[in-house]
């Protein structure tokens, strides 16, 4: 089994690759997709990794939520094109430290905590996408429902910012 | 074997509802034009517009028709004529549509014309609108077959038809399906006569040829999806599978091109109020309705 690895490998790469150019275009448009692809680069991952639903659904769910990203980035930038090579970044330093601090957690929770033994071999993908069920009905159900009101919130905030005072 | 048979089958299907297309706009019945059409535009000039984003400018349109392709792998047309029978089935073909929006997102922002970029931005607002009557009715359809591989599905509806038990599913699947084509009265991304051909309008050549045999491509896959989920896929008497699948995804499409062609285009804003106030507490009140019929079923 070489190429598991490899495809693991291989999506990574293209994620990390797209990750960096959402920062390195001045179109937000392309900032978005470029996000997108990274996301779906992800889902890859998880196809190559046998997680056959998680895959799936993160194709299925980055899509529509990068293109309303995608919308909302040329709602409230100034130069949503980047045809106009105005400078939107801001706040460089601490925007960096807190990006280095982010990924040396993730680094710090990957390598320290006890992830108990290692499964043998993947269960079906019918049995994952039951086990997933289970987890979200039962475990999960309040971390899912908080951050799916949480999200809603933010959704009409936004969009009542956009629209502005009305008579 | 079943790849090449699966790509024969979406040629054949798309030349057919190409004509199918033709016959209800025009009422004429011209069973070469989509040929003779589809080879002029291989002989024109493939135009690239002044300052467009030729990455998202050319991407488009192979992304559509890989995204047709993509949700067609998944599609049972006979018990042992599928590309890939995932166990996510059901879901996969959602993700393989949801990049139908991205590619006409890509196709409105990419040419840099003001037509386009309306259309792409309007195919998102509509993807807010057909995008629950999408999923919520495949869940119900999931929820009777316990299992959301499709050839499961399928075998699940050897009885009854999920046509005839989740009617009120059947009706919004299939009306979200001609938004996800944006069939008329859908059409609001080409809306020809008033946007111009919107998203399309900037493509010529072969690019535009790439991009309407991907639209085709999406209606056949499409109507294959009302077949599998609702009438019974395959399932069928006398007749061998597979021609069941090709008569039923036949009908699916033929009901779809002329069912638009008696009504107005509907606006963006009223499609939303329709979706939203209407369609989503029908397709809840569907879930609710399979629930119980199923719950009482097992008792």
């Amino acid at each position: 089994m070489i190429w598991q690895p490899l495809a693991v490998a291989f999506f990574g790469g293209i994620a990390v690759w797209f990750g960096v150019a959402v920062f390195r275009t001045r179109s937000m448009v392309r900032s978005a997709l470029s996000l997108l692809a990274s996301m779906a680069a992800i889902g890859g991952m998880f196809l190559a990794m046998e997680a056959e639903f998680l895959g799936v659904l993160q194709l299925m769910m980055m899509a529509t939520e990068m293109a309303i990203m995608a919308v909302f980035m040329v709602m409230y930038m100034m130069d949503p094109g980047g045809l106009g090579q105005m400078d939107m970044s801001h706040q460089k330093r601490s925007s960096l430290a807190a990006g280095a601090l982010g990924g040396l957690a993730a680094l710090g929770v990957a390598l320290l905590v006890d992830w108990g033994p290692i499964a043998p071999a993947a269960p079906t993908a019918g049995e994952q996408t039951r086990a997933l069920g289970i987890e979200m009905m039962t475990r999960s159900l309040m971390i899912f429902e908080t951050a799916a009101v949480t999200i809603l919130v933010a959704m009409i905030a936004a969009v009542a910012v956009a629209i502005g005072r009305r008579r | 074997m079943t790849t090449v048979a699966l790509t024969l089958v979406l040629l054949v299907g798309a030349y057919l509802v190409a004509v199918l297309e033709g016959w209800t706009a025009t009422g004429r019945f011209r069973p070469a034009a989509p040929l003779v059409a589809g080879l002029a535009l291989f002989g024109r000039e493939s135009l690239v517009p002044r300052r467009a984003d030729r990455i998202l400018f050319e991407t488009a349109p192979v992304l559509l028709l890989v995204s047709a392709v993509l949700a067609a792998a998944v599609l049972p047309l006979a018990p042992d004529l599928v590309v890939v029978d995932l166990a996510t089935g059901a879901l996969f073909v959602n993700a393989a549509w949801a990049y139908v929006m991205v590619a006409l997102v890509m196709a409105g922002w990419g040419p840099n014309g003001a037509y386009a970029m309306v259309a792409g931005w309007r195919f998102l607002g509509q993807l807010v609108a057909y995008a629950m009557l999408i999923v919520m009715p495949i869940a119900t359809v999931g929820m009777r077959a316990e299992s959301l591989a499709m050839t499961a599905i399928v075998r699940s509806q050897e009885s009854w038809w999920n046509a005839a038990t989740q009617p009120l599913g059947f009706v919004l699947f299939l009306l979200a399906a001609m938004a996800v084509a944006f069939l008329p009265p859908f059409d609001l991304p080409t809306a020809p006569g008033e946007l111009a051909e919107g998203v399309a309008g900037e493509y010529t050549g072969v690019r535009l040829a790439v991009f309407r045999l991907a639209r085709l491509v999406l209606v056949v896959t499409l109507a294959a999806a009302v077949a599998v989920f609702y009438l019974g896929g395959w399932l069928g008497p006398g007749l061998p599978p597979w021609v069941w699948s090709a008569v039923k995804t036949l009908a699916v499409a033929a009901a779809m091109l002329g069912a638009g062609r008696f009504v107005p285009r509907i606006r963006t804003e009223h499609l939303l109020e329709w979706t939203w106030k209407l369609g989503i507490p029908l397709a809840l009140m569907n879930i609710l309705w399979v629930a119980l019929t199923l719950w009482l079923g097992d008792r």
